[in-house]
């Protein structure tokens, strides 16, 4: 069974120009001491997705279906009071902004307290113990003096590693980080990035890493579920995804990026536009900017599925297809029930 | 390659922004954002200024463009001193110089047309008005690969990349030599910045633009500039072509830098080795005594925190200011040495 499983989310919000599906059938699911990392473009879905586990989203938003079983119990199904408790100690979230996470009235010390005392029932004294033991975890100097220091008195790196201290107080079984490198330094990035990958491979914890970063998916990810318009357009091991790389979108996303260790060649975009998700195209989310697009496109597109896990979602692959394909492209196993139509707008 | 002539020349460039205190305001203190800097920029070529956050790239840029005024040194352009110059009398050079601002969404007027916003330089600078701006708009708009029909419309119905590509419409119209790009495409999805930077590449050669290319991405920096320059905290520890500084980096700085930047390939990735620093960056109104990075350096030693380095050539063109290379003849120290190897 797997620790994590999302199936069919589909989550809305409503706006004043309509009712918006920022996730719409969205499955995948979180091995115990994995990592999996979400990348696609700004507005494909990301932090909504991981809002959406949490229960968290804003007040204009709403689970309109789907199941998110955590060991096997669906969370949606929970109450409030319940939620709290799942919080911080059995999945815990580490958010792209610190401060906005941290109580700014509170002091470090205080705030990595009170999760081990809430979750974990531990005594004042020795939840200061841990601490500081936590606090040392994350390489923060002088862990004891810093304890009594509030959020505005640490650099932008060490705020992001206090977030990790307390995420990971707790122990919990499943850790998401939403871009928890992308407001930092490249130089601090890579501290904090080695931090994570030491602190997994002692806790054991599963991460999902949410970044639009590929290099920081190829340094740290074993598998890559790739977002789109709001769904799942491919998923694959890090090796599937960035060697054999199927649905165009994730194509185009590689071949688009300037690398550090190839100097010159001029760079291949993709054209066009990210999509408006209240003007969604009837068929495949990708269709308008793909250079292989079919007639076919224009229909529900489903999951292909290659073997060994790695799946994408493109007609190219499919034996209807034949005939029309623009690249050649072997047929895969269209997993059936998975083609949904992207959100139509729904003005009201 | 021959040579060509250096368009822009920078020479102990200085910016301090004064730290005020009390009711009376007294002064109290400078933020050293730009610290003394030596570079050229050559004609037709791309000069690639990278940093880490807060490092004072903009504010050079700025400075050089003498949209901020320098605390003290010299810029000269096509063989002209800029720094004293008044208004009057860099207005005419203003039409030779314009600049690309990072974020596409706060640099536009909102309540201007896109046309608007492109026509107000060519009147300002008496280049066309009338039916022949209008003509010159459509032109441009063309150019970045818009349509002429987008003229009427208002920033907010375009999107970022289709932003980014007004604001240089905008310092195209002028019909300018040396651009000052800003981080153009920091603000932009990853699928939607190769187009701007193919653009910005395309009118390169079109008009023989110059351009210093001002990023934090090193990856994006490595594809379109010639020579690539690295600052710290106020100082430019670093400068060489770009492959050399690439292949070679000297600087113990540079190297942590290259070696930070993930690359998207999990079979490279599990073979390279990285270099991890240790600490913060330091902040530009107390920079560390000698140099600026031995608080974070891994081979730091006594002359470092007393002396600041001398920013020698090594090779033709290729600069770097650090004591350790000095001392061993030019050599860069390999700092990989020890470290994990990233499993
Ligand atoms: N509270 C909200 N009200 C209305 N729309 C929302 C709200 N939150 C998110 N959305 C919309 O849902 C879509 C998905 O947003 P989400 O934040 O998940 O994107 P993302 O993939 O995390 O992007 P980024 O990379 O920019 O963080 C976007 O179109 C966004 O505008
Ligand atoms: N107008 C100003 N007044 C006071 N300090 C300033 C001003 N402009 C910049 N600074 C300071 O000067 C330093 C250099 O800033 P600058 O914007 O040049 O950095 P940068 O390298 O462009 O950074 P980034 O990558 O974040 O854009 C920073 O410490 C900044 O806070
Ligand atoms: S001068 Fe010293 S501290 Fe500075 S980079 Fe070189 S070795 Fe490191
Ligand atoms: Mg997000
Ligand atoms: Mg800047």
């Amino acid at each position: 069974m797997a620790l994590l499983e999302v199936r069919n989310l589909k989550t809305t919000f409503k706006t004043e120009d309509g009712i918006v599906a920022a996730v719409n059938g969205l499955s995948f699911a979180v091995e115990p001491g994995s990592t999996l990392g979400i990348v696609g473009e700004s507005g494909s879905g990301k932090s909504v997705t991981s809002l959406s586990i949490m229960r968290l989203l804003a007040s204009n938003g709403r689970i309109e279906s789907g199941e998110i079983l955590f060991k096997g119990e669906n969370l949606l199904l929970k109450s409030e009071a319940e939620m709290r408790k799942i919080r911080g100690r059995d999945i815990a979230m580490i958010f792209q902004d610190p401060m906005t996470s941290l109580n700014p009235v509170l002091t470090v010390g205080e705030q990595i307290a009170e999760a081990t005392r809430l979750h974990l029932g531990l005594s004042n004294r020795d939840a200061t113990a841990k601490a500081v033991d936590m606090l040392r975890l994350v390489k923060i100097p002088a862990a004891e003096k810093r304890l009594k220091d509030y959020p505005h008195q640490f650099s932008g790196g060490m705020r992001q590693r206090v977030m990790i201290a307390m995420a990971l107080s707790c122990d919990p079984a499943v850790l998401i980080a939403d871009e928890p490198t992308t407001a930092l330094d490249v130089t601090i990035q890579a501290q904090i990035i080695e931090l994570m990958n030491e602190m997994q491979a002692r806790l054991g914890s599963a991460i999902v890493l949410i970044t639009h970063d590929l290099g920081v998916v190829a340094e740290t990810c074993e598998n890559v579920l790739v977002m789109y318009g709001g769904n799942m357009v491919e998923f694959g091991t890090a090796r599937q995804i960035f060697d054999a790389p199927k649905m165009p979108y994730t194509m185009g996303l590689l071949e688009s990026l300037p690398r550090l260790d190839q100097a010159g060649s001029r760079l291949v975009p993709i054209e066009g536009q990210p999509p408006n998700l209240l003007r969604m195209p009837p068929g495949c989310a990708f269709e308008p900017r793909c250079r292989y697009r079919m007639p076919i496109c224009k229909e529900p597109v489903a999951l292909y599925d290659f073997g060994a896990g790695h799946l994408a979602r493109c007609f190219l692959y499919d034996q209807r297809a034949e005939g029309q394909k623009t690249i050649p492209a072997e047929n895969a196993t269209l997993i059936p029930g998975t083609a949904v139509a992207p959100p139509q707008e729904t003005r009201r | 390659m021959s040579k060509a002539p250096d368009l822009v020349v920078v020479r102990d460039l200085k910016k301090y922004f004064p730290i005020t205190a009390g009711i009376l305001q007294r002064h109290v203190a400078d933020v050293k954002a730009v610290d003394g800097i030596d570079f050229e920029i050559r004609a037709g070529e791309t000069l690639g200024l990278v940093g880490e956050s807060g490092s004072g790239k903009t504010t050079a840029g700025r400075v050089i463009l003498r949209l901020a005024d320098a605390t003290a040194g010299s810029v000269t352009f096509e063989g002209r001193e800029l720094i004293g110059l008044n208004r009057g009398e860099l207005r005419p050079l203003r039409k030779e110089m314009q600049i690309i601002f990072q974020d596409p969404y706060a640099s536009l007027n909102p309540r201007m047309t896109v046309g608007s916003i492109i026509r107000e330089p060519l009147e300002i600078h008496n280049i066309a008005h009338g039916a022949a701006a209008d003509e010159r708009v459509q032109e441009l708009l063309r150019l970045v690969g818009l349509q002429p029909q987008h003229a009427n419309r208002y920033p907010h119905e375009f999107s970022g990349g289709q932003r980014q590509r007004v604001g240089v419409a905008r310092a195209l119209a002028v019909g300018p030599k040396f651009i000052v790009a800003d981080e153009p495409v920091s603000a932009l999805d990853v699928s939607i910045q190769a187009q701007v930077i193919n653009l910005l590449q395309d009118l390169q050669q079109q008009f023989g633009l110059t351009y210093l290319f001002i990023a934090h991405d090193l990856s994006v920096v490595r594809h379109i500039s010639n020579r690539v320059a690295v600052m710290y905290v106020g100082k430019i520890v670093e400068i060489a072509d770009r492959d050399r500084l690439y292949d070679n980096p000297l600087h113990p700085y540079t190297q942590a830098l290259l070696s930070a930047i993930p690359i998207p390939d999990p079979d490279i990735e599990r073979r390279r080795k990285r270099i991890i620093l240790t600490g913060d960056i330091p902040s530009p109104v107390n920079p560390p005594s000698g140099c600026r990075f031995h608080t974070r350096c891994p081979v730091a030693f006594a002359r470092c925190s007393v002396e600041v380095p001398a920013f020698n050539e090594y090779e033709p063109g290729h600069r770097a200011a650090c004591h350790w290379v000095e001392e061993h003849g030019g050599k860069a120290p390999d700092l990989t040495a020890g470290s994990a190897v990233v499993a």
